[in-house]
């Protein structure tokens, strides 16, 4: 609990902080969109026949590109919606370590077991194995 | 208004460097493996970045009309948007910083992962069998590295007790992390050239398998924007390493700090471009595989090690 | 004919006769097979290349390769080359058993080290004949390319299919028939029409090819690799059946290359015909010119000097070491290492130094000849040679540092591509991709031919046929074509360029001068070309991809009748569908990058 009121107390930060951030975050869009205009308006318009197609090696395309995928893919990205929730919690810990002692060092180590139970559940269940 | 100049000064450095290394890559490039490179245009050819851009942005302005349009134009703005973000909490020298968060790391954490929605979005509205493919592994691989990129970082946190980088900076000043934290620095980078997704980790785009992967379909500025993308992706992750590992802008007074932090990210750079020259490309398996089962549990090892030692040593 | 030409020999077909059947194998063969189909008539055909070759007739082609393949002891066991003739336009055919078509079987075996052909006559416009299919792996393509080429039907042929013309093609090329010059057929015109046609006749198909759009619980994508593609090395198209990114199923579609070399044989004279060689295998330069001209002078009864078989075994191995280098470095590309493709293009330069100072051409010099090379070696060659061979050692030590020993390059070249040494035979497989399984089969070492007896050499072997062993295979040839190199070097025997032969070309000009029956025996060599005497004859040589032949089919005339080019890239092609099943797209680079293939070399 302690752990999250620091956290908490992160985002207590002066405003001024933000304002820049916001700054950047205007100029940045505004470089792109600047990128993007000027190249339209900049660049000729000639279309041609085979820009129409999409490319295929030369051949013309065959069946629809957003077909359903394998599994595997959606696996890895589930697995890392866990794992990144799970890793989250170190970060907390990472920056109150020294308050915690070695109290908080136990806690995490217990953690961590947790943690790589599932990772070994995991990899017994060969979701991570790519080739069957 | 100061930070305004800032901003703006940090903005403009920063489109600067992506195009020089446009030109940087290719001499260095060029350099290792026995060739020329461009040496027409300008001294050393440096005026190849000037004719590179400019021919940008006079190609046209393409959207396939197979594509889906917005999430097509959407996706390479992404990319360059959140790199050009993530720099704001990167301190440059102690005066020079866009915002000192005292949530720097998680920042940066947050604004690289956006760098994914570029290459999912941008292969699936392109609706190409080979821009799919380069999307589904960009994806994979880059969700899989930015576990252990985070957590990499967290054994500095653990020492210096802080997410913000000014802190961590000078938290080196007697020693820099990469003697304390060796274990974290090769990791932090591996992941980090898996998140910019440069050789030997270009699997997204593995030309001689995927034709350009997952920017197949795109020609003229937007596919520059994902060049220039990945060459700011470059430019972050050495950024970031200099001063997590290297002590940022700490160094002999007789170069101002800014000097001495160009020198180390600069250092870097060229460490990326020699890795692309040197290193062949693991498949993508593979690189899923080692992410997983070696870099996964040994990130956790370093932090739970690095986390043993200081208790122990503070007694 | 011409026949105030001297040197023209009349024309006579090879005697057909049982009783001087010469050499006991041969006749062992021959009588096991009479015992075991008394009921066939086998007909011997003496050809000047001392091969067996029996005529049979078409009911009984399956059960007597059956039985050459699986119940004789050290069986012909690798299908080496299938190819057809069409016999209606040869002078002389009444002499053999010949009717309007022949297929013609050449099997292998490696036990015996010796080869068998097997002719079958075939009657009629558009004949068939039973599929071997069912016996030899290999024998798919082969049979598809004789019904492409000559409108033979194979019963039982899973998949009969055109496969070097395009699906639209009308006729078959090597047909006598069908037009062998632009001009013959009329200007082409490409209109929006014909782009339409060929499109929707290159649209892949899977049902056609046996396979699934989609398993219990997803759908296959069908990927479409080539024929524009960086990973493909030229116009070669696999459509692939993928799991995700694993492989199901391949499909590899040629021809994109086709440029009807064989066709074109029938065309050229004997002498014109060498430029066209260069160009099938193209990193192998003269070597493809040493196929050729060893059957041809097989024809003519040739026997070469000593220097000749040694200047060409020197520029063969140097041609070797650069088709080598070609590979090896874009190999490496394939699996993502960007430079080393630029040190070995530097050190292919330092050959074709060499090459260009002997021959004055590079990829093409075109310099071997009949019965000789064109010119004797320039002043100065040694001193040439001499630095490659002090220059090239510590550079294949650092390539193999950089990349044999590269711990990626190994992930993603061990165990990747597998297949054993009977897989390799089964769809005949040859060159380094066989010794890789671990059979040191070399025929430089196991059939000499110019001279190779004469060198001291080893043939390198690795074990496990996956495509790091074929890679560790390919870089110690360098070693070996290198140490051949130094031999020729220090042992260049003095003597003629040429063989003092009336039919070599360009014809000898000694005497032109001197009496009118030499000057128009010149005066036609080099007009018409010089008239092989009628006959048949196959060469072999161990290329830098395989085992290479010419079979020549000559009828006395100033063209070849036939001209069969039996490539190793062809089988080897064949077999990557049923090597990358299982294995992701990434590792179909890997395999497609170890088999070396060169698409003029697998369409000819």
């Amino acid at each position: 609990m302690s752990a999250l009121t620091i956290l908490l107390d992160a985002n207590v930060n002066s405003s001024a902080n933000y304002f820049q951030i916001g700054i950047q975050l205007l100029v940045a869009i505004g470089i792109v969109i600047v990128m993007m205009v000027a190249s339209h308006l900049l660049g000729p318009k000639r279309s041609t026949s085979e820009k129409l197609e999409n490319f295929a090696s030369g051949i013309e395309s065959h069946g629809n590109a957003r077909a359903p995928m394998a599994i595997k893919y959606f696996l890895v990205a589930i697995l890392f919606v866990l794992f990144d929730v799970e890793v989250i919690f170190f970060y907390p810990y990472a920056v109150n370590f020294k308050e915690l002692g070695w109290t908080g060092f136990w806690e995490v180590l217990l953690f961590v077991a947790f943690f790589l139970v599932g990772f070994i559940y995991i990899i017994k269940k060969k979701a991570l194995q790519w080739e069957d | 208004m100061q930070h305004i100049w800032i901003v703006l000064g940090v903005l403009f450095v920063l489109l600067n460097i992506a195009a020089g290394l446009i030109w940087l890559e290719r001499r260095m490039l060029a350099m290792w493996q026995d060739r020329l490179g461009p040496n027409r245009a300008g001294p050393l050819g440096i005026l190849i970045v000037l004719a590179d851009t400019l021919k940008l942005f006079f190609k046209e302005d393409w959207i396939p009309p197979f594509a889906d349009k917005w999430v097509f134009i959407t996706a390479p703005a992404i990319v360059v948007a959140s790199v050009l973000m993530s720099f704001v909490i990167i301190p440059f020298s102690p005066s020079i910083i866009v915002s000192d968060l005292n949530v720097g790391i998680l920042f940066f954490l947050a604004m690289s992962s956006l760098g994914v929605y570029s290459i999912v979005l941008g292969g699936w509205a392109s609706n190409n069998k080979y821009s799919l493919l380069g999307a589904l592994r960009g994806a994979s691989q880059m969700i899989a590295y930015e576990v252990f990129m985070g957590l990499s970082l967290m054994g500095i946190v653990m020492l210096t007790g802080s997410f913000k980088l000014s802190d961590i900076v000078n938290a080196q000043k007697d020693v820099w992390f990469v003697f304390k934290q060796p274990v974290a620095l090769v990791i932090f980078f591996i992941a980090g050239v898996a998140e910019t997704h440069r050789l030997p980790f270009d699997i997204p785009e593995a030309e001689s398998e995927l034709i350009a992967g997952f920017h197949s379909e795109y020609s003229g500025m937007k596919f520059g924007m994902f060049f220039i993308g990945e060459y700011l992706g470059v430019t972050l992750i050495s950024a970031m390493t200099a001063t997590m590992f290297f002590g940022g802008w700490l160094g002999p007074a007789f170069l101002p700090p800014w000097a001495w932090f160009f020198i180390k990210t600069f250092a870097f750079i060229l460490f990326f471009i020699l890795l692309r020259a040197s290193l062949p490309r693991p498949r993508y398996d593979q690189l899923m595989e080692t992410g997983w089962k070696v870099l996964l549990p040994l990130v956790l090892l370093n932090l739970m090690v690095t986390g043993a030692i200081a208790l122990w040593i503070r007694g | 004919m011409f026949c105030k030409n001297k040197t023209c020999n009349t024309i006579h077909y090879s005697p057909l006769t049982i009783h001087n059947y010469y050499m006991s194998d041969a006749s062992a063969i021959l009588t096991s097979l009479h015992q075991q189909f008394d009921a066939v008539t086998f007909v011997p055909q003496q050809t000047v290349d001392n091969i067996d070759t029996l005529w049979l007739p078409k009911e009984n082609i399956v059960a007597v390769v059956r039985y050459l393949k699986n119940t004789i002891s050290a069986p012909f066991n690798l299908l080496y080359d299938l190819c057809g003739i069409d016999e209606r336009d040869r002078m002389g055919k009444e002499k053999l058993p010949a009717k309007d078509f022949t297929v013609i079987y050449s099997l292998f075996s490696l036990d015996r080290n010796k080869f068998i052909r097997l002719k079958v006559a075939l009657e009629g416009e558009y004949p068939s004949i039973p599929s071997i299919t069912s016996l030899f792996k290999n024998a798919n393509w082969y049979e598809r390319e004789v019904y492409d080429m000559f409108g033979i039907k194979f019963e039982g042929h899973p998949h009969l299919q055109r496969i070097l013309m395009p699906l639209t093609w009308q006729g078959h090329p090597l047909r006598k028939e069908h037009p062998a010059r632009a001009t013959e057929i009329g200007p082409y015109r490409l209109i929006n029409e014909t782009i339409d046609r060929e499109q929707d006749a290159l649209q892949f198909k899977p049902e056609e090819w046996g396979m699934k759009r989609e398993s219990d619980d997803a759908d296959f994508m069908f990927l479409n690799i080539g024929p524009q593609h960086p990973g493909t090395h030229g116009v070669l198209r696999i459509v692939l059946q993928l799991d995700g990114e694993d492989i199901v199923d391949a499909v590899p579609e040629i021809g994109f290359h086709h440029r009807g070399a064989e066709k074109m044989g029938e065309r050229q004279s004997w002498h014109t015909y060498i430029p066209y060689t260069d160009r099938i295998d193209y990193l192998g330069g003269v070597m493809n010119n040493l196929a050729y001209l060893l059957a041809v002078e097989k024809l003519a009864g040739i026997e070469v000097p000593d220097r000749v078989k040694v200047i060409r075994v020197m520029l063969c191995e140097l041609f070797r070491i650069s088709s080598h280098l070609v590979w090896f470095g874009t190999f490496a590309q394939d699996v993502g290492q960007l430079s080393p493709v630029f040190y070995m293009f530097t050190d292919r330069e330092k050959v074709f130094d060499i090459i260009e100072a002997v021959c004055g051409g590079r990829m093409h010099p075109n310099w071997f000849r009949i019965g000789g090379v064109a010119q004797d070696l320039p002043k100065g060659w040694d001193g040439l040679v001499r630095d490659f061979v002090k220059y090239f050692p510590p550079k294949i030590k650092e390539y193999t540092n950089m990349v044999i020993r590269n711990s990626l390059f190994k992930g993603r070249t061990k165990g990747i591509g597998v297949y054993t040494l009977d897989e390799a035979i089964e769809w005949g497989v040859t060159g380094p991709g066989l010794r890789a399984c671990g059979l040191d089969w070399d025929f430089r070492k196991k059939q000499p031919y110019s001279g190779y007896e004469m060198f001291d050499f080893e043939i390198p072997t690795a074990q496990n046929g996956d495509c790091f062993d074929r890679a560790v295979v390919r870089v110690e040839e360098l070693w070996q074509s290198l140490r051949i190199i130094e031999q020729c070097l220090n042992n260049m025997p003095e003597g003629n360029y040429k063989a003092d032969h009336p039919l070599t070309t360009p014809p000898l000009k000694k005497y032109t001068m001197q009496d009118i029956e030499t000057l128009i025996t010149h005066f036609l060599n080099v007009s018409w070309g010089p008239v092989i005497p009628a006959g048949e004859a196959m060469s072999c040589i161990e290329a830098t991809k395989g085992a290479n032949s010419y079979y020549l089919v000559s009828d006395g005339n100033t063209s070849s009748y036939r001209t069969r080019i039996r490539t190793p890239s062809f089988p080897h092609m064949q077999m990557v569908p049923y090597v990358s099943k299982g294995y992701t797209v990434a590792d179909l680079l890997s395999i497609l990058g170890s088999v070396d293939f060169v698409l003029a070399d697998i369409d000819r």
